[in-house]
């Protein structure tokens, strides 16, 4: 399973790009992001109206490709969810990930 | 502890907040009257800012009745805990001595140079022209990448070292400008963060954050370096964010153009690459046609272009106002405040950018 989080907009204007393969992980941290995925409920993540209010926000994409299905999800900073966040922050957090700017 | 903390419940403030906003008229100004009154309510700015989140609406959309609090501004610790916890804690409020934390203070500082610029060169008295408090959170959230004005205060993230330097964010007195100038915007034309409109919003506001650093340091023009950021990318991508005259040039990753020619159509769909119809990227056109006019007419830009760029700014665009728009009125401006040379030179940067044929 691969997770995929590009980065977009903000004050900067650039498009950054984080990508985490589960099959880089060890088990135990394999599950844990199993874990994170689930608890972001990435299906329940509503697309954003399409007017940014905040000027300068973020925008977000977090692809998940798996082996049964895929999803992909769009959100800003002003409708990040917080488990959403913790999710992108735990992402984040692993050497594994391969980050580039688009 | 926060001045207020997010609950669940509809508190009397918030059906305040309510009625300031969706009230008849009587309703409307004596709602926004208790909330600026209350005793127990010391910064209303922090308030509203907090109520108009819970609420999902702009201090803008609250205009009409004064948001003053009789102190310019007031810094704020997020603490890393993000949006719930806007805007934090009190860290150094208006008249207070530095404190030790380099982010309260760059951000105390920038705030009040932005106040100073727009109160000296415009009389302008702060975003809204009536003393609004500007209100600053700094240490948003957790390795944080941006900044932005969420419609009621500023906030400022740490940076992750990756994109941006650790401490990046609240170095640049432009960027400052620059956020800041972005509430003058939704005061005044509002423009649509999308496409032209949008990076028009964008070019705004990198045209009034390059002349507050220009003013704080009594640049000329021709002294300028016309870089939107200096310093505050990780050194590998970049000198800056964004170059006025040089557009495309800034950083690794920089795709703006400096002219019409190539101008990127890119659709407004929550795509993070498409960044809102490429707002911040075709506001390199504007941008350079600010600069050139800037650099033709000499002196201090505050002085001549600038003073063009705000009038049009605040009395001349409509909310979806397009490239064409902002240069006819900013040529018709020059003319108005100046003579024909001014407006010569007006007309011949637009024209070098390719949006006036």
């Amino acid at each position: 399973m691969k997770v995929v989080i590009v980065r977009g907009g903000g004050v900067a204007g650039l498009t950054a790009r984080t990508e985490l393969d589960s099959g880089a992980l060890p088990k135990s941290a394999a599950k844990t992001l199993a874990g994170e995925l689930a608890r972001a409920n990435l299906d329940d993540v509503p697309e954003p109206p399409g007017t940014v209010s905040w000027p300068d926000a973020q925008l977000y994409e977090i692809s998940v490709e798996g082996r049964e299905r895929s999803i992909t999800v769009h959100f800003t900073d002003e409708s990040m969810p917080e488990n959403v966040r913790l999710l992108m922050a735990w992402v984040d957090s692993r050497p594994e990930r391969i980050e580039s700017i688009e | 502890m926060p001045r207020f903390q997010c609950t669940c419940s509809i508190a009397p403030p918030d059906l305040l907040a309510w009625l300031a906003v969706e009230g008849d008229p009587t309703q409307r100004l004596a709602a926004v009257r208790a909330l600026a009154t209350s005793a127990a309510i010391r910064s209303q700015r922090a308030v509203v800012g907090h109520l108009s989140r819970r609420l999902n609406i702009n201090t803008g959309t609250m205009m009409g009745p004064e948001l003053a609090s009789g102190q310019r501004l007031s810094v704020y610790d997020n603490q890393k805990q993000g949006r719930p916890f806007l805007p934090g804690v009190l860290a150094r409020d208006w008249g207070q001595p530095p404190v030790a934390d380099v982010a309260v203070n760059q951000a105390y500082d920038g705030s009040n140079a932005t106040y100073e610029f727009y109160q000296d060169v415009f009389q302008r008295d702060s975003l809204d022209g009536k003393g609004l408090e500007l209100v600053s959170s700094v240490h948003y959230g957790v390795a944080f990448d941006n900044a932005f004005w969420d419609g009621s205060q500023m906030v400022y993230g740490d940076g992750s070292g990756r994109i941006f330097q650790v401490g990046g964010l609240t170095r640049s007195l432009d960027v400052i400008g620059h956020e800041l100038t972005h509430g003058v915007t939704e005061f005044t034309a509002g423009l649509v963060y999308s496409k032209q409109s949008g990076a028009l919003n964008e070019s705004f506001s990198d045209v009034f954050g390059i002349l507050v650093k220009q003013y704080s340091l009594k640049q000329a023009a021709s002294e300028s370096d016309w870089l939107i950021g200096e310093g505050t990318l990780v050194p590998s991508l970049g000198k800056a964010l964004r170059s006025m005259i040089n557009p495309g040039t800034a950083n690794s990753g920089d795709r703006q153009p400096g002219s019409m020619a190539g101008y990127v159509d890119l659709p407004d769909n929550n795509d993070p690459r498409n960044d809102n119809g490429g707002v911040h990227i075709n506001s390199g056109i504007p941008n350079r046609a600010f600069a050139l006019a800037a650099t033709a007419l000499g002196g201090n830009a505050w002085e001549t272009a600038g003073r063009i760029w705000y009038t049009v700014l605040t009395t001349q665009l409509s909310a979806n106002a397009q490239f064409i728009d902002a240069a006819n009125a900013t040529v018709e401006t020059a003319g108005k405040l100046f003579d024909s040379r001014v407006q010569d030179t007006v007309h011949n940067a637009w024209q070098q950018v390719g949006v006036l044929p």
